[in-house]
Order: C-alpha cells, then sequence, then structure tokens
C-alpha cells in the first residue's frame, strides 16, 4: 500500500510540473508586453520601466520561471496587477464561492443522476421509463451550462422574482461569524447569512448541477448495467433473496466502485463548469476570477487562478487513486 | 491520471456477422432512429451553414433602426426578432453556424492528426518513446478542454484559426490515449507479427495495418468529440475570448443578449437552443455508432 501511495505521489509531481510549465510559458508567449497592454500606449517610458521591473520581466526566462516555480510552491502568485494586493488573497476569498458551488452541484448531480441512471438501468430498453430517461440525459448532456443558467435566470428571477439576479450572498459574513464563534452568540444573524449564501446559490448550483446529473446518470446506468450483469448477482438471486435486497445490497455498492473513479473527472468538469456558471450568474468565484483577470489582462491573477485550478484537479486525482486502493485492494497488488 | 483510465480500457469491438437478420423491426428502429434523427440535423446543420448566404432572409450585419429589440414576428421580416442594433436574430443564428461548424470540424480534424499518430507511435513502438508520448497526454489531460482551450486562445488571441488550433490542441491528448490504447491491442494481433515476418518496418505496420483497423473506432469516437468542440467553441465565444463580434458565432450572439435577458429574452433563448441542437445532433450521431460498435452494450 504504502509502495503504491509513493509511485502515484511520484507521478503526480512531475505531473504537476508540467502543467504549470505549460502555464508559465503560455503566458509568456502571450502577444505584447503585459505593461504596455496594461498601461496603455500613452504610458511614460519611466512607469514602463518600473513596470517591468516589479514584474520581473527584466530577468532571464530561466529566472523567472525558476521564481514562479518556487512562489507557486509556497502559494505566492505575487500581486495583482489592477487591485495591487497578493493574488493568494485573492484566491482564498474566492476559493469558498467556488468550493460551495462545486459541492452543492455535485450534490444536486448525484441527487438526480444516480437514481435516474438505476431505474433507467433495471428497467432496461422500456420504452415508458428508460427511453425518456436517456433521451433526458442526452438533452441535459447537450445542453450548454450557460444557457441553462439564463433560461433559469429567465424564468426564475426575472419573471417570478424568487432568487437574486446576481452575487454570492455574505458568504464571508458567515464564515467570519464562524471563526469568530460569533455565530453561537448571534445564531440568528448567523442563519440568516447562510440563508442569503443559500438564495444566492440555488439556481447555479440548479443549472451547473442538472449538466453534471446527465454525464452522472449515464455512467450510473452503464455502472449498474455492468453490475447486474455479474455472477454474484446471479447467486445473490438465486438464493431467493428479494428483488430490493438484491438492488441496493449486492448491486449497488459495487456501482459505486466505477462510480468513484470518475470523480476526479468529475471535479475536472465541475470546475470548468464554475467558470461559466460564475460568469452567467455574475457570482465572485475562481472561474469567474479568471475571465475577469484574461479580460483585463492581469497576469499574475490569471496565471495564479489556472494554476490554484490545476493543483485542485491533480491533487483530487491523487486522493481519487488512493481511495479507489482503499476500496478496491486489487489495485495494489498490480 | 485517474485509475479509471486504465481499469476500464475502452473496449471496441466488431459488429458479428449475421446478427442484423435476427431483429425485429423494433429492434431495428431502435438501433437506428438515433442515428437518422442526428444524421439528419448535423446534415441540416452543415448545409444551413454552407449555405447561409442563400438561405439567411437578411444580412446578418444589416441594422435596421426600424425595428431595435423586437420580439419574434413583431416585424414581420424579423421571424426571431431583432438585438439592441435592429439586426436579424434569425439571420445572425444561421451564419452563426458558420462558425460553429468549421471550429467543430477544424478543430476535430486538428485534433485527429496531431493525437493519431502519436498514440499509434506510442501504442506499437512501447518503451520510452511510449512513456515520453504519454507523460506529455497525461499533463494535457489535466487541464479540461475549455481550459487548456481557454489558455490557447488567451495567449494566441481570438480568431477563428487560433480558436481551431486552441480547440484541436486540447482535444489531442484524448486521441493519443485512444489510439494507443487501440494500437496496443491491435499490435498483438496475428497479421501484424505476419506483417513483421514478412519484413514490413515499423512505419509500414503502423500506417497500413494499425491505423486502418484502428480507423472506425477513431472516427466513432471523433464525430463525439465533434460535440465537445462545437460546446467549447460557445463557451469561449460565450466569455468574450472567441471569435471577437460582429462576426455572429453563437456564443457572441448569446454573450451579446445577455444584457437583454430582462426585456428581449429570445437573442439568449434561439442562439442557446442552436448550440443545444448541433451538439445533440453530433451526439446522438457519435453515441449511437459507439452503440453499434460495442458488443457489451449490444443485444443480449
Amino acid at each position: 500500500m504504502l509502495q503504491y501511495v509513493l509511485r502515484r505521489l511520484l507521478v503526480a509531481v512531475p505531473m504537476l510540473l508540467g502543467a504549470m510549465s505549460i502555464v508559465f510559458f503560455a503566458m509568456r508567449i502571450l502577444p505584447g508586453d503585459p505593461c504596455v497592454s496594461m498601461m496603455g500606449d500613452q504610458a511614460t517610458r519611466e512607469a514602463l520601466a518600473d513596470c517591468t521591473r516589479n514584474l520581473g520581466l527584466q530577468r532571464p526566462l530561466a529566472v523567472q520561471y525558476a521564481d514562479y516555480l518556487w512562489r507557486s510552491a509556497r502559494l505566492d502568485f505575487g500581486n495583482s496587477l489592477r487591485q495591487g494586493y497578493p493574488v493568494s488573497e485573492y484566491i482564498a476569498r474566492m476559493f469558498p464561492h467556488t468550493l460551495i458551488l462545486v459541492l452543492s452541484s455535485a450534490v444536486v448531480a448525484a441527487l438526480v443522476g444516480i437514481p435516474i441512471g438505476i431505474v433507467s438501468a433495471l428497467k432496461r430498453r422500456s420504452p415508458l421509463i428508460d427511453y425518456p430517461l436517456r433521451i433526458i440525459a442526452l438533452l441535459g448532456l447537450s445542453m450548454p451550462v450557460f444557457w441553462l443558467g439564463i433560461l433559469l435566470l429567465i424564468v426564475f428571477s426575472l419573471r417570478l422574482d424568487l432568487f437574486p439576479l446576481i452575487g454570492g450572498g455574505d458568504l464571508e459574513g458567515a464564515l467570519h461569524m464562524l471563526r469568530t464563534g460569533e455565530a453561537f452568540v448571534n445564531p440568528g444573524d448567523f442563519l440568516a447569512a447562510v440563508g442569503d449564501v443559500l438564495h444566492h446559490l440555488t439556481l447555479p448550483a440548479l443549472a451547473l448541477g442538472f449538466t453534471l446529473a446527465a454525464t452522472i446518470s449515464r455512467l450510473s446506468r452503464s455502472a449498474m448495467l455492468e453490475v447486474i450483469s455479474q455472477d454474484y448477482i446471479r447467486t445473490a438471486r438465486a438464493k431467493g433473496q428479494l428483488e430490493r435486497a438484491v438492488i441496493y445490497k449486492h448491486a449497488f455498492r459495487n456501482m459505486m466502485v466505477p462510480l468513484l473513479t470518475i470523480v476526479g473527472l468529475f471535479v475536472a468538469v465541475a470546475l470548468t463548469g464554475t467558470v461559466l456558471t460564475e460568469t452567467v450568474f455574475t457570482r465572485p468565484g475562481l472561474g469567474k476570477m479568471l475571465v475577469d483577470a484574461i479580460g483585463a489582462r492581469d497576469y499574475p491573477l490569471a496565471q495564479g487562478a489556472i494554476t490554484v485550478f490545476t493543483m485542485t484537479i491533480i491533487f483530487v486525482n491523487l486522493v481519487v487513486d488512493m481511495l479507489y486502493a482503499v476500496v478496491d485492494p486489487r489495485i495494489t497488488y498490480r | 491520471m485517474a485509475i479509471s483510465r486504465r481499469a476500464a480500457p475502452l473496449d471496441l469491438g466488431v459488429a458479428l456477422p449475421g446478427e442484423e437478420g435476427r431483429r425485429s423491426l423494433g429492434g431495428h428502429l431502435r438501433r437506428w432512429l438515433p442515428i437518422a434523427i442526428g444524421l439528419v440535423m448535423a446534415a441540416a446543420m452543415i448545409l444551413l451553414a454552407a449555405a447561409a448566404p442563400l438561405i439567411a432572409p437578411l444580412s446578418p450585419s444589416a441594422q435596421y433602426a426600424d425595428a431595435v429589440l423586437k420580439g419574434p414576428g413583431a416585424v414581420e421580416r424579423h421571424l426571431l426578432g431583432t438585438d439592441e442594433f435592429g439586426r436579424d436574430v434569425l439571420s445572425r443564428i444561421i451564419w452563426g453556424a458558420r462558425v460553429s461548424l468549421q471550429v467543430g470540424l477544424a478543430s476535430v480534424i486538428w485534433g485527429f492528426l496531431l493525437g493519431v499518430p502519436l498514440g499509434i507511435l506510442a501504442g506499437t513502438r512501447g518503451g520510452i518513446v511510449e512513456t515520453a508520448i504519454m507523460r506529455c497526454a497525461d499533463m494535457l489531460m489535466a487541464f479540461p478542454t475549455l481550459l487548456l482551450a481557454l489558455i490557447i486562445v488567451t495567449a494566441l488571441g481570438g480568431t477563428l484559426v487560433n480558436e481551431i488550433m486552441a480547440i484541436g490542441i486540447a482535444l489531442t491528448p484524448n486521441f493519443v490515449r485512444l489510439a494507443r490504447s487501440l494500437a496496443l491491442t491491435i499490435r498483438e494481433q496475428d497479421y501484424i507479427m505476419a506483417a513483421r515476418a514478412l519484413g514490413s518496418r515499423q512505419l509500414r505496420v503502423m500506417a497500413r495495418h494499425v491505423f486502418p483497423n484502428a480507423l472506425y473506432a477513431l472516427v466513432v469516437v471523433a464525430t463525439l468529440y465533434i460535440a465537445t468542440a462545437i460546446r467549447t467553441e460557445a463557451s469561449l465565444s460565450f466569455l468574450g475570448l472567441g471569435i471577437p463580434p460582429p462576426t455572429p458565432s453563437w456564443g457572441n450572439i448569446l454573450s451579446e443578449g445577455r444584457q437583454y435577458i430582462k426585456c428581449c429574452p429570445w437573442i439568449t433563448t434561439f442562439s442557446g437552443l442552436a448550440i443545444m441542437l448541433a451538439v445533440l445532433a453530433f451526439n446522438l450521431v457519435g453515441d449511437a455508432l459507439r452503440d453499434l460498435l460495442d458488443p457489451r452494450l449490444r443485444g443480449e
């Protein structure tokens, strides 16, 4: 087991290094001088020289690269060109917003997708159940999350006025109250803040969750189909077990193993989804921050955001690989 | 690098002869209806894009000052309404099909041309060549398609060619992986051994034996990636990083219409619908073709 863990870690480190190199060099081959594009053509020569020095762009590329890697390892991404304060601070403020969006959409996706997939597999080829469900899944898969988001906004925010049009709610306030212990002194205020956050979260989580549910339902359908054709299911049925027990006790648990392996993939897709979802709902978060940073040509901020995205994806994949070994002991013996 | 990719290798078999004859009418319908619908939809999209100048009722850039932000049918000549400059939404969507399909098809071809030779080389040669190619593919796989395309488009600038390049490169690692896994199975076949025994060189084995045998499965999966490419293009345009306005693309029509969802939801609704239908068409075709190929999912 230890050997397996070490081997996984050894694979993850060069991957992270490679991915970060891609980010670094992609940002460096950007056409034009970042200082010029940031300050405009009218900037004085002194101001430009100042900016170049501040960003360390006058140093050799190799030095800049080594510096970037060393700083990133300490989660130091320099200062934002526009806002002026450290990128890591900005990321730390945005991360919780993106995290709750990913988690809540994962809950929506699992609650909608897994049951649909199971029912669809058990009622395979039934024209009234399997086919309509598969068509819905295919539509969900083809529907861009930003379009679904806009449709939800049109109906539930603009027409019915049930949910806010923009913003992420007072997440910072709620977290601050938790940290300082104020949440326990004034539970009313805390609950109000949490309610506000949930109110802002509902539509984005539904939009992202539904599009992800389509993938989940297709995967759980094929996982379930694979499992129910196994010998142990036939054995369970031959023993005279109730169909319900066969499905819930034998099939469901084994179906979760292949599903677990796609969590890594899921996180990658969900994080991409947050870029679009946060933009549609004008929600604060890493994805919106990245798009805004690119639009404003704020390179340190964009670089920091992409690095954090990549780190998260590689880290989650690593954790999933480990979890997989725990769930399925055969893995470590290969 | 998730284990799933190795634990579940793509299982693409070849259809068994003789099975066709035993199928009922319902069975045939079930098999061919999705492909037929998908093919008709995809063909319609391609026709729409190719013949946009003939089909579009009005010019996509003509501005009608008397019909700014008019709803569908409010002015007779604008079937799907107009946008904030008084441009005809239907004509813009028809012209937008050009961008979406061009990017969708060209970027998949580009990714195919880059990825398949590398994947076949990795699978057939093995050893350090395989390790080097696969580690590079893994590195690119760490980025989701949209994120990688976004980085490249940001670096190169949003033009049609750059967008095609960016999405193509973002799709490449997928083709590398698939081509390698197919080559791994194919290289164990007797006919490869026979070709080698007859003195064929490595390059000839790869080009004449491995590639043609992998082609069918590769093309099927490529169809599914057209759907991914179209969605990625729309997403980039939506984020304002794709082809810059005023060139109509479905993503930027939708993005521009976003400011007017309160008064004029038709702009976003119809352009989004176009994206969904295009993605759906290629998903349908790709899915159905894959089901036909995959023996595990074919009739019991």
